[in-house]
């Protein structure tokens, strides 16, 4: 009962949706994967909804490290980061192995960030609804682009030179080590700053 | 111009677009939000946090997952 209230939030008809049209892409992993966190932030929130304590929230955590403590955890995780990067960049794209260190740090990150922001951000206020708008507009628009060069393919599953999706333009980088592992700290490196926001 | 090139040329003029607003976000007085700003707004609730996050895991998913 409580996660159908949870079922009420865009997020999660999101995620299912992800994690439908994955699966049926050929990828049952990230399908499941994703229909785990929407099944479970439904329950969450529709657990938080019920107890009418949507509005609160553990408090950022506070900040431990100042001076030189801190460099030194910036230094450790950055050296962490390219580490795994070149650890996990080695592993052939779509391995056994490459999919633990995926899986692994991706849930180290949502784990991280479920239950309270890792730094407490003042309040931005409202932002302008034309530019807001005109993002938005951007982003659908590269999404439904993709969506448009997916669909022409001959099948979910075989690429289509005339139409390449993203995935397929970044085939030649990614079929190298050393391209995986630039990619790999592309991706580490924003996943670091949105649990930094 | 080929199918190709029309298909590339749609997903550089999405990034042009989004370089676009971030450089009036960050260099003039123009009502539009930075990426940062949106991301700061898109995370302020945990459902809008957890979602931003699963999102970014499930690029590496797709990139390198099985």
């Amino acid at each position: 009962m409580a996660a159908l209230a949870g079922f009420r939030a865009p997020v999660v008809w999101i995620l299912l949706a992800i994690a439908f049209f994955t699966s049926i892409s050929g990828k049952p992993v990230d399908g499941v994967l994703m229909l785990i966190v929407a099944v479970g932030l439904a329950w969450d929130a529709g657990r938080r909804a019920l107890r009418h304590s949507a509005a609160e929230e553990a408090p950022a955590r506070p900040a431990a490290r100042t001076g030189g403590r801190r460099r030194f955890a910036v230094i450790a995780l950055l050296a962490a980061a390219v580490v795994y990067a070149g650890v996990v960049g080695s592993f052939s794209r779509y391995s056994w192995p490459a999919t633990a260190g995926i899986i692994g740090l991706g849930t180290i990150v949502v784990v991280t960030g479920w239950h309270r922001p890792v730094r407490a951000r003042p309040d931005g206020g409202r932002l302008p609804r034309a530019g807001t708008l005109a993002w938005l507009a951007a982003l659908v628009a590269g999404c439904l682009w993709e969506l448009y060069a997916l669909l022409q393919q001959p099948s979910l599953t075989t690429d289509s030179y005339a139409h390449p999706t993203i995935s397929t333009l970044t085939d030649p980088l990614l079929a190298t080590s050393p391209g995986r592992a630039l990619v790999l700290l592309g991706w580490v490196a924003f996943g670091w700053y949105l649990v930094k926001r | 111009m080929t199918w190709h090139w029309v298909t590339i040329a749609g997903y550089l003029l999405v990034v042009a677009g989004i370089a676009v607003l971030q450089l009036l976000a960050a260099k003039t007085r123009a009502p539009v939000p930075s990426f940062g700003d949106l991301l700061a707004r898109a995370i302020r609730t945990r459902t809008g946090r957890v979602g931003v996050l699963v999102a970014w895991a499930w690029i590496g998913l797709h990139f390198f997952a099985r």
